[in-house]
């Protein structure tokens, strides 16, 4: 591991639910909830980046720039928006690490927020399901039917399907093995609503090969958390949390052409940069909270990271061995985007520090002293769909 | 092959541009455009660059060309939920990534004959059909199973 002063997360706050909540009232509640989590002052941050999604629901500039002054964040001496798809917390905490590292900041407020859940009620008015459905400059496919996220995602596990004979009950005990989970969260949306693969099957397709429960929530809700460097960080209220090492990787290198985007993801640079860096290799990590927007997502980073060989997630997944009590890997382990709420990698990042932290309560990994979060994203145009992978490792030494 | 209908576009339009018009044009004329090297024939869409050789202007070695209009499934699923309104009378319909002959991937659905399912006919032989709607201003391309 490196000298260097590392970037330590030392605040948490999240909200969610209520449903029905504005952006900007739900962001700022997680804010002040995590500059109160680290024993700081809204007076001690200065500076704030604020995760927007892009691609798919998500929009630009509404809200984002007023947050500072809406949330009275009036020592921030910069802000900005940041984001890539679902992939936010990854991007966010690299960006403040270089605000950190050069001395332009001390304490750097990072906050997600959603209301998709509200604007998809919004749209059931209207007959539609799900949020916009404006075509955005050079995307394809909405006047086709390519319409939401599952209408090109679920291409993915199909492929996986056709080309490694993964089957839909693999899939499903993915989504059990996360509900598993969700049950033992009390905050989670699924709480107290156990399913088993037959629940699984028989749930309606949504865009075969994905059932209902191969899909995640839409929620409301703001995740906010505070970084500073490590030195600071042993002074203030919580047990830090160290971004032990991150990486980044696209997967589309070679374009619009390239079809192993399918059933592989930018895992491998992206992997092998942040486990450089944090000196760790993969038997280490105690916990992953990987992306999961779909089923199929979390199957092809288990192959990709190498839990299981590329083919053989499904195997690998419906032996429970990312279930509690499993003997594999725990993976997404508050519910997932699956079972718990879904607010992009934030949600996995912020269980990753509650895991670390040792606040899991009857979630809690035995021991959980290295985690890896997971991001995942991009612009939707079809076939290139989701092309940033971003790793991150975070420790709890 | 053309498949006409007659009713009013209840459904998202398409987004076209500058750097689409073209293919758009050529979709009405029933030519399926594949933005295409001139020097050594690399077949590319949506329009980019040629990765075989250096582009000063950018992209500038390439034009669009009538691409064969065959190709074969690549992945594939049905969709059950009508997402949009518009698409209400349409489903389940099965819903394509086609990898053409030349080589590019254009998603659309499948019309006429039916797959009997999403995941077994991926790899299936399909050529390409051109929907107008001309009250509209467009035309969409679909594709249609070939036996082989
Ligand atoms: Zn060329």
């Amino acid at each position: 591991m490196s000298e260097r002063n590392r970037i330590a997360v030392v605040g948490l706050g999240e909200v969610h639910p209520p449903q029905g909540m504005s952006q900007r009232m739900s962001a700022s509640e997680a804010a002040r909830l995590a500059i109160a989590d680290a024993g700081l002052q809204t007076s001690d941050i200065d500076g704030a980046i604020d995760l927007r999604r892009t691609g798919g629901g998500g929009d630009r500039a509404s809200y984002s720039d007023t947050f500072t002054r809406f949330g009275g964040i009036t020592n921030a001496q910069f802000y900005f928006t940041i984001g890539r798809g679902g992939a936010l917390a990854g991007l966010a905490t690299a960006a403040a690490t270089g605000f950190l590292d050069r001395g332009l900041a001390k304490y750097v407020l990072c906050v997600a927020a959603v209301d998709d859940w509200s604007k998809a009620e919004e749209s059931k008015k209207h007959g539609h399901r799900g949020m916009s459905h404006a075509e955005k400059e050079g995307y394809w496919g909405k006047a086709l039917g390519d319409l939401r996220a599952a209408s090109h995602h679920s291409w993915m596990a199909a492929r996986h399907m056709a080309e490694y004979g993964t089957t839909s009950e693999q899939l499903g005990a993915i989504s059990v093995a996360q509900r598993q989970w969700a049950c033992l969260n009390p905050t989670a949306r699924m709480y107290g609503r156990p399913i088993t693969i037959e629940d699984h099957q028989s749930s309606p397709w949504v865009v075969e090969p994905y059932h209902r429960l191969d899909c995640s929530l839409i929620s409301d809700g703001a995740i906010a958390f505070i970084l500073t460097t490590e030195d600071r960080a042993k002074d203030l209220k919580q047990q830090p949390i160290y971004v032990s090492g991150q990486g980044f990787g696209e997967v589309n290198d070679g374009l619009w052409w390239e079809k192993k985007n399918l059933t592989h993801m930018a895992v491998p640079k992206a992997r092998d940069l942040a486990f450089a860096q944090a000196g760790i290799t993969l038997d280490d990590i105690d916990t992953a909270q990987l992306y999961d927007c779909f089923t199929g997502e979390v199957l092809l980073q288990l192959e990709d990271y190498g839990w299981a060989e590329k083919g053989g997630g499904g195997k690998f997944v419906a032996s429970g061995a990312t279930a509690p009590g499993g003997d594999g890997i725990p993976v997404n382990t508050g519910g997932g985007l699956l079972s718990n709420w879904h607010l992009g990698d934030a949600v996995g990042f912020a269980e990753a520090v509650t895991q670390l932290r040792g606040h899991a309560g009857e979630r809690q990994v035995k021991d959980a002293k290295i985690a890896l979060s997971t991001g995942h994203g991009g612009e939707l145009v079809s076939p290139s769909m989701c092309s940033i992978h971003t790793t991150t490792i975070l420790t709890a030494e | 092959m053309t498949n006409e209908t007659v009713t009013p576009w209840n459904k998202p339009r398409p987004n076209i541009d500058t750097d689409s018009e073209e293919f758009w044009e050529g979709l009405k004329r029933h030519e399926l455009l594949l933005w295409t090297c001139k020097e050594c024939n690399a077949s590319y869409w949506p329009k980019s660059f040629c990765i075989n050789h250096d582009n000063e202007p950018f992209a500038a070695n390439c034009e669009w060309k009538a691409s064969s209009g065959y190709g074969r499934i690549y992945s594939m699923n049905r969709h059950e939920y009508a997402f949009h309104a518009g698409f209400k009378e349409d489903v389940p319909y099965f819903y394509a990534l086609v990898e053409l002959d030349e080589g590019p991937v254009i998603s659309s659905t499948i019309v006429g004959e039916q797959p009997t399912d999403p995941i077994r006919d991926i790899g299936r032989r399909v050529r390409i059909v051109f929907e107008d709607h001309p009250d509209a201003g467009f035309t969409l391309p679909r594709w249609e199973l070939v036996s082989e």
